[in-house]
């Protein structure tokens, strides 16, 4: 695989997808892969939404040609799985591309293969999405194995047998990451038990999986799935009136479903401490430092502190790259970013590499940094360039299919309208400096930052 | 499945890429060399520096990137790595472009919101930035300024081999990639491609700023480069802009030095094992296999699609879904000179490396003896063809794969590759099965996981 200068710190996929290098893309590449001229256009005006058999279906058409990308979601998460047990929500979505009751999943799939196209799904804390990507001729395949595999699974016993191991082994896997590991004892930490970014610990989650069974699954995709919250975005190569149709016709006759429940996150103010995950032989220690913070995505002061974030911790003119990295060489990667906030109030974190040998002194210039920004705030020219910035690499986002269907998504996830796309920039514009520098004072208490180092950390007991 | 359907819907879904054929226009100070798939070649005469253009008018965004053909292929014992500490101190500045002057290759193109990076693999190096088209002159100005006016400092090179010796420790976390040095280690004796891109961690410490500067000095011309130019801009403005910033940089003083050496033939099997730290084994199977200009490539893409690509390939079907497996892959090699195509088989809790290995082997086999299915060669053809499809979307996906080409040595792969997929048989998947997987040109590694308290 080649080697970037940076790439996404907390990235470690690419390591475990080796693959052809003719198609393999990077992460930054896939970002970026389907230009359109929709990215100029008003996207709320040329965007066809309408309720369709109980679903919210948007269309987008756009210039590329034959391409159509999908995505969709409906509230089915992890955070919806029954007290008794945290493992159901995974284990339903992990069925509905196990077959269903009238073709395995071996059929499924060369259906699909036949013509290029592609259909996954996947469970998050809130929601069970889904992702897809076709030639034009091909939607009305695609649709009907979505609406096919969505509303009738098969929960056959082999299969369920099987994903129950696939599923434990990804997660052994998955603990061999330093990065997963750092980033599960944050949430763990910074989250009270119950909220729906709280990280469960693995033997919990494992003994959970151990105990389900098929009655679970059934249950529970009697109880959530449906179209009651379902949303489908499609963009592209696409017909709005044809893509209804097939809408109508194969999700006809399904009802039910739920819809999110409203969860008010009372903030718990932790004092500050410092975790360590000891892993052996991993001479990269991946960091993570920051709390939970009382914003949501949509909240007035969020895109302040955005801003504010950008100028520490994004890019290589981020104060943080431009420091730790390019003056002291003391990181491959470091940056700042609030995340988890789509559907609840979120995280503030610094996420960064460090040698064991310089984790103290790595640690030390990212706390002076931290202080220096948090005390003396922002400059101007900081806030007007940051501005561009962001305009900028939304635009460039929006211009491939998967960016617009993505961020069209996140979107309607997030409580905005559909306009809010196209009035981001001028958004953005209206932030003033003032807001930015009042926004780190109201939102952040570096005196009570949780520090997570995980890996081969000098200091810690083996 | 209709193939030749499939194909023509491909080809007009990138008819203005793939599709078109004609002589490109001449201009002045370049001598058009051919156009293909509506990528125009052309050569600076100054200087030697090879030029595509593809315009493409989608959205109003310009992929400019320049290619080096110097990768960690052209690297020695002593000098492993060099070539890609050098492409992070590209980033460092020149007397005309630097941070202090607030007008850093960093500083600009963040401003604009640009996306932009550098990438170093085995037998190139790139740089490359996807951005609006009123800010691309301004981003040529400085890529043409630091291919031959580089500070290359001693005090740059400093903290910038901790940062490159902390991206070396982010790869030996992962038990694959640390499994895949060595495979690749063991493979090659000879040939430069035994050593990864990123180096051994003595020689990123210890390379000196002079042989970096002796690097730059040998590889770092316009006659051992390629600028492409994709978007939306014309041919004409495309190569006015080239003309501008690069017809004044002198061609090598020295002929760029070429890689000779070959790799011996392999005789027997040979075997690695990497023991860590970890909770779950691999299991790779490597075999030699050709340059990516080879015309079995075709072939092979096939059948490492057949083999693990999707639930009903090969190994999915044998491993996965037995749970023996958390995963498999095939890695094939698409190089300059002769590689690997690798077999990855992420061991699942429980599973055991030589069951696992010794289930891959007889499916191996059994594509040896038995050949595949019409039904599986159409299946993968029609994924690979998609695939290819989905990726030509857009001036920057089109840069990055056309990038891969280039420094396979024949750009025009870009544009035919599709067309010797398409004519892939099952006859001609046995074949290559047979002609490459053979045990005595194998290297297998296994990374066995050590428990620790």
């Amino acid at each position: 695989m080649s080697l970037l200068r940076f790439s996404c710190i907390s990235c470690v996929s690419w390591l475990n997808t080796p693959s052809s290098v003719l198609r393999l893309l990077s992460s930054v590449t896939a970002v970026l892969c389907l230009l359109s001229s929709a990215a100029q256009a008003a996207i709320a005006d040329k965007v066809t939404r309408a309720t369709v058999a109980n679903i919210d279906v948007i269309a987008y058409p756009t210039a590329v040609k034959d391409v159509v990308t999908f995505r969709g979601s409906l509230p089915a998460g992890d955070s919806l799985s029954p007290d008794t047990n945290l493992a159901i929500a995974t284990l339903t979505g992990g069925m509905l591309d196990q077959g269903t009751v009238t073709q395995d999943k071996f059929a499924i799939a060369q259906k699909l293969d036949a013509v290029g196209a592609t259909l996954s799904f996947s469970v998050d804390d809130t929601m069970v999405t889904f992702s897809g990507k076709c030639l034009r001729k091909d939607v009305p395949l695609l649709i009907a194995l979505l609406a096919e595999q969505l509303r009738t699974p098969a929960f056959s016993g082999e299969e369920f047998a099987k994903l129950k191991k696939q599923i434990a082994g990804r997660l052994q896997r998955a603990l061999e990451q330093t990065g997963f590991r750092a980033g599960q004892a944050f949430a763990s930490t910074i989250y009270p038990p119950g909220h729906p970014n709280y990280a469960h610990s693995t033997d919990a989650f494992l003994a959970a999986l151990e105990a389900a069974t098929v009655a679970d699954l059934r249950a529970f995709h009697q109880k959530h799935y449906g179209p009651a919250e379902l949303t489908l975005v499609a963009v592209g190569d696409i017909d709005p009136a044809a893509l209804q149709a097939e809408v109508a016709k194969a999700f006809a006759g399904w009802s039910g479903g739920t819809r999110r429940l409203a969860y008010e996150h009372e903030f718990t103010r932790l004092p500050g401490s410092e975790h360590t995950v000891f892993m052996a032989d991993k001479p990269n220690v991946s960091v993570i430092l920051g709390q939970a913070v009382t914003l949501r995505h949509s909240a007035p002061d969020a895109l302040p502190l955005r801003v504010a974030t950008t100028i520490l911790g994004s890019g290589f003119t981020g104060r943080l790259m431009a420091t730790v990295r390019d003056q002291e060489g003391l990181t491959y990667g470091i940056g700042a970013r609030i995340g988890n906030d789509t559907f609840i109030n979120g995280d503030w974190r610094i996420i960064a590499n460090f040698s064991p040998e310089l984790l103290d002194k790595g640690l030390a210039s990212t706390r002076r940094e931290l202080k220096f920004w948090y005390d003396q705030g922002v400059t101007a020219e900081e806030v007007a360039r940051t501005k561009t910035n962001l305009a900028g690499q939304f635009q460039v986002g929006l211009a491939t299919t998967d960016g617009l269907a993505s961020t069209i998504l996140a979107t309607l996830h997030r409580g905005y309208p559909l306009s809010w796309i196209d009035t981001y920039p001028d958004q953005l514009e209206a932030v003033t400096l003032d807001q930015v520098n009042a926004a780190i004072k109201t939102h952040l208490k570096p005196d009570e930052f949780i520090l997570i180092k995980a890996g081969t950390v000098p200091t810690a007991a083996k | 499945m209709n193939l030749l359907r499939l194909s023509s819907v491909l080809c007009l879904l990138t008819s203005a890429v793939l599709c078109l054929q004609a002589a490109p226009a001449p201009v002045e100070g370049f001598t058009a060399v051919r156009t293909l798939g509506g990528i125009s070649e052309y050569t600076l005469d100054a200087n030697g520096l090879q030029v595509l253009v593809l315009p493409e008018h989608s959205a109003p965004v310009v992929t400019f990137m320049v290619t080096y053909r110097v990768g960690s292929r052209n690297e020695v014992t002593g000098t492993t790595g060099a070539t890609h500490l050098l492409e992070h101190l590209m980033f460092k500045g020149t007397k005309n472009f630097n941070r202090e002057k607030g007008n850093s290759v960093d500083q600009l193109l963040e401003r604009v919101g640009a996306l932009y990076n550098a990438t170093t693999w085995l037998d190139r190096t790139n740089y490359y930035a996807n951005l609006g088209k009123a800010h691309v002159e301004a981003y040529v100005a400085i890529e043409a300024d630091r291919m031959r006016n580089l500070w290359l400092r001693e005090d740059d090179r400093r903290p910038e081999m901790t940062v490159v010796r902390n991206e070396f420790e982010i790869g030996e976390n992962n038990p694959i990639y640390a499994l895949d040095k060595e495979i690749n280690a063991a493979a090659f004796m000879a040939h430069p491609y035994h050593h990864s891109t990123i180096g051994w961690r003595s020689d990123i410490e210890k390379v000196s700023i002079e042989k970096l500067r002796e690097f730059y000095d040998t590889f770092y011309w316009p006659d051992n480069a390629t600028v492409s130019v994709i978007g939306d801009i014309t041919t004409a403005d495309a190569l006015a802009l080239v003309k501008k910033y690069y017809a004044a940089i002198p061609r090598a003083p020295k002929p760029i030095p070429q890689v000779y050496t070959e790799e011996p033939a392999q005789t027997g099997p040979r075997r690695v094992t990497v023991k860590r730290a970890g909770k779950l084994g691999v299991v790779g199977i490597a075999y030699k296999t050709p340059a990516a200009r080879h015309p079995d490539m075709p072939a092979l893409q096939v059948l490492g699609s057949i083999l693990t690509s999707g639930k009903n390939s090969r190994l999915f079907r044998a491993l996965t879904d037995k749970n023996l497996t958390t995963s498999v892959s095939a890695d094939i090699g698409f190089f300059h000179d002769p590689s690997l195509t690798t077999v990855y088989a992420s061991l699942a809790p429980g599973a055991q490396h030589d069951e696992v290995e010794k289930i891959a082997l007889a499916e191996l086999a059994r594509v040896k003896t038995d050949g595949v299915t019409a039904e599986e060669v159409s299946s993968a053809i029609s994924q690979l063809l998609a695939a290819s499809a989905y990726a030509r979307d857009g001036a920057f996906a089109v840069a990055s794969n056309l990038n891969e080409f280039i420094s396979s040595g024949d750009w025009t792969l870009y544009v035919t590759l599709d067309d010797g997929l398409a004519k892939v048989s099952a006859d001609d998947v046995k074949r290559v099965a047979n002609a490459y997987f053979n045990e005595d040109q194998s290297t297998t590694g296994w990374f066995i996981p050590v428990t620790t308290p």
